[in-house]
């Protein structure tokens, strides 16, 4: 966490990993929390941090290339729905986590999705829909269709998860470093359409290269 | 969508937060309602324009100095020869100094001997040397130390720096967006200038603009924090008396997973609340978010020791809230208007630091909207209480003292106390009468019972009838006795 505090801005240095900004977002006692420690801790409910698990830092390797994800966890009580835009500024990427077993949760998430809109311009912030708590699938009130349809008409990337278990967590992170880097790299065409085209191409094989 | 009128029952305000230039993006009152692109936009003209003036005025002044220099010179007729040499090495260096503002901003890299660049350190111009203070002093020492292990760079950071004092002193009068759109180009040209042009590497730079930003922000503060020509210091009394007005909201309304009652955690929560108050009296930037950043440390520290596990955002918040509600910090606005406006924006947007800048922002906005709902009470229980009618004291006994200090809440444990001392020493007297009166019934009562007795039964005594000779002078069966024994006399 100590390295925290020096995040560069400049993006145009090639010696230091770029850094970007993620937020989570998702109604309160989702997971969110849990799935951000579990990625950059590789831990559930273990190990304690040193600090609260709100703010991480984690440099990913895609490929040669690496970059710095910043991962901010926002407040999800409904109470402070309507201050949380105040977390969008400057965020290359969110994920809009709900629970399965719960419907509002996964209504909420897309009321998120119209504040990411208003908030930012369409295609500046790169979205993954993520539905968790896949261990309890027998009390699942959201199918997997019905995220993943909601995610295609939105052209949001989409996957669903375990924290408690560890299913697809970092896949979940790596996924989004590849799309940010990919991006960043192609800059100034259309990356929406390109977001919805990784989605196809399924997360699972890109995970390997930095589970650790 | 059906989404789409649920939405707007939430954000009503929404369409007013929109950039004026109605471009889409949100506006924000610090630019006069525009979003930060057009705010750029808007007042790039302006200020070329403004900065042209500025240096012609500059220069104008220079040259009326060095008149001004001239005629003294010549009045005082003879001068010793080492004065002159003073004079001639002043106007030498404000003539380079004028070359270098241009060249400031033709971007070309002149540099000059470090030598000489120290010791124009030591006698700073006069404009700046008005608003030296013990503490820029030190600063200024620091900053100059530190540049020397940079060399030529160094050099040229600082005369950039210096440059750049001098150009806000002449545009003092300007407003304070103007003045913060100034330095937030300054750092991005340092930065790109440091990159390009000096190689440096990009930790390195990170370094020397903390550096840069101490330097100038430290003699920038006294004319840019909460300046007169912004309405600071309104938003500044309106939040205070909104939180002094708030006083009453414990931590169970808001949800705050902190329990002051374990000793280690109410410590957390008073050292949170020092730092949040220590912001203040910071004048750096960096420095306040720095307190911000410690006081958000002991905050989930406190959390950590209450639940037994690391606190995640929705903890956080409200916790950060609750302390930002017990501590009142001076100047809440002010402050972090002056780290917007004047704080190397990439610290903000991003970083450790920025995240808790951004959950402040946060909680000051919540604590403006608070109403009854977010607190969960009714419409009554919150006007009621806000107006300061009732408190929510009675409801909890512990619950009464949220924004009281040690001794206070010893008071009104004390006064508790009292008033049940109180209580029971008036059951006491109570039931000591009603014992008396009791007593006092019983005897009456028994007086009466043996009055009633002693009525009913009068006390006779009988004088004796007869003497105990005559016990048997009237016994009837005396007849019945046979007669007594006559005496015989035998003669014999």
């Amino acid at each position: 966490m100590a390295q925290a505090h020096r995040t560069p801005q400049p993006r145009t240095a090639p010696s230091q990993p770029r850094v970007f900004k993620l937020v989570l977002l998702g109604s309160g006692s989702v997971g969110k929390s849990s799935l951000a420690l579990r990625y950059v801790k590789n831990d559930f409910k273990s190990i304690l941090p040193t600090v609260g698990c709100a703010f991480f830092t984690k440099v990913v390797d895609v490929g040669a290339a690496s970059l710095k994800l910043e991962i901010w966890d926002t407040a999800g009580q409904e109470k402070y729905h309507s201050i949380c835009h105040l977390y969008f500024r400057g965020a290359n990427a969110a994920l809009l986590v709900y629970d399965i077993t719960r419907k509002d949760s996964f209504l909420k998430a897309q009321q998120w999705l119209k504040d990411l809109e208003e908030e930012l311009h369409p295609g500046e912030v790169l979205v993954m829909l993520v539905g968790n708590k896949t261990d309890l699938s027998q009390e699942r009130e959201v199918t997997f269709q019905e995220g993943k349809e909601f995610a295609d008409s939105q052209k949001l990337l989409f996957m669903e998860t375990s924290a408690k278990l560890n299913h697809q967590v970092s896949e979940v992170f790596n996924t989004m470093a590849q799309e940010l880097l990919q991006r960043d790299d192609r800059e100034g065409q259309a990356p929406r359409g390109d977001a919805a085209v990784a989605l196809n191409e399924g997360p699972a094989r890109q995970a390997k290269c930095c589970a650790h | 969508m059906s989404l789409k009128s649920e939405r707007r029952g939430i954000h009503v305000d929404q369409s007013d937060l929109l950039c004026k230039k109605g471009c889409g993006y949100y506006g924000n009152p610090a630019w006069q309602g525009f979003c930060s692109k057009c705010w750029r936009e808007e007042y790039h003209k302006a200020r070329q324009k403004q900065i042209q003036e500025d240096w012609e005025l500059a220069e104008r002044l220079q040259r009326e100095e060095e008149e001004a220099f001239a005629s003294s010179q010549s009045s005082q007729g003879a001068q010793s020869l080492t004065f002159s040499k003073f004079e001639e090495k002043k106007t030498n260096e404000k003539t380079r100094k004028v070359t270098t503002v241009k060249k400031f901003f033709s971007a070309s890299s002149r540099v000059g001997s470090k030598k000489a660049e120290i010791q124009e350190a030591k006698a700073p111009s006069p404009s700046i040397n008005r608003q030296t203070s013990i503490e820029t002093d030190r600063v200024s020492k620091e900053f100059i130390e530190f540049l020397k292990t940079f060399h030529k760079t160094g050099q040229e950071i600082y005369k950039q720096t210096k440059l750049f004092l001098e150009g806000m002193h002449y545009k003092r009068d300007l407003s304070i967006e103007e003045q913060s759109e100034c330095a937030q180009d300054f750092y991005h040209n340092v930065a790109e200038r440091m990159q390009t042009r000096g190689k440096v590497p990009p930790e390195r730079v990170e370094k020397i603009m903390d550096q840069i930003e101490k330097y100038i922000m430290t003699r920038l503060y006294k004319y840019v924090f909460c300046p007169e020509t912004t309405d600071d210091e309104k938003k500044d009394l309106a939040i205070q008396k909104r939180i002094r007005a708030l006083r009453w909201v414990t931590p169970q309304m808001l949800c705050v997973p902190v329990n002051e009652d374990i000793p280690e955690v109410s410590d957390m929560v008073v050292k949170a609340i020092t730092d949040i108050i220590e912001m203040d009296s910071k004048r750096v930037p960096r420095d306040k978010l720095a307190c911000i950043t410690k006081c958000s440390k002991h905050i989930f520290n406190a959390i950590k020791i209450t639940k037994n596990e690391p606190a995640s955002a929705d903890d956080f918040l409200p916790t950060l809230i609750y302390i930002v509600l017990k501590g009142n910090p001076p100047r809440l606005q002010s402050n972090i208007q002056y780290i917007t406006r004047f704080c190397n924006p990439s610290r903000l947007m991003t970083g450790e630091d920025g995240y808790y800048f951004t959950n402040l922002c946060c909680a000051v906005a919540f604590i403006e909207k608070l109403d009854a709902q977010s607190l969960n009470l009714s419409q009554e229980d919150f006007d009621r209480y806000m107006s300061g009618q009732t408190s929510p004291r009675k409801q909890e006994a512990e619950s009464w003292s949220p924004d009281a200090c040690l001794g206070v809440k010893q008071m009104y444990k004390n006064l508790d106390l009292l008033s049940q001392l109180n209580e029971r020493q008036e059951r006491i007297m109570n039931e000591a009468k009603k014992l008396e009166k009791d007593l006092i019934d019983w005897t009456d009562g028994i007086a009466r019972e043996v009055q009633d007795i002693v009525e009913k039964y009068p006390l006779e005594i009988k004088p004796p009838n007869q003497p105990l000779a005559a016990i048997d002078s009237e016994n009837i069966e005396n007849d019945k006795l046979p007669p007594p024994l006559q005496p015989q006399v035998y003669a014999g």
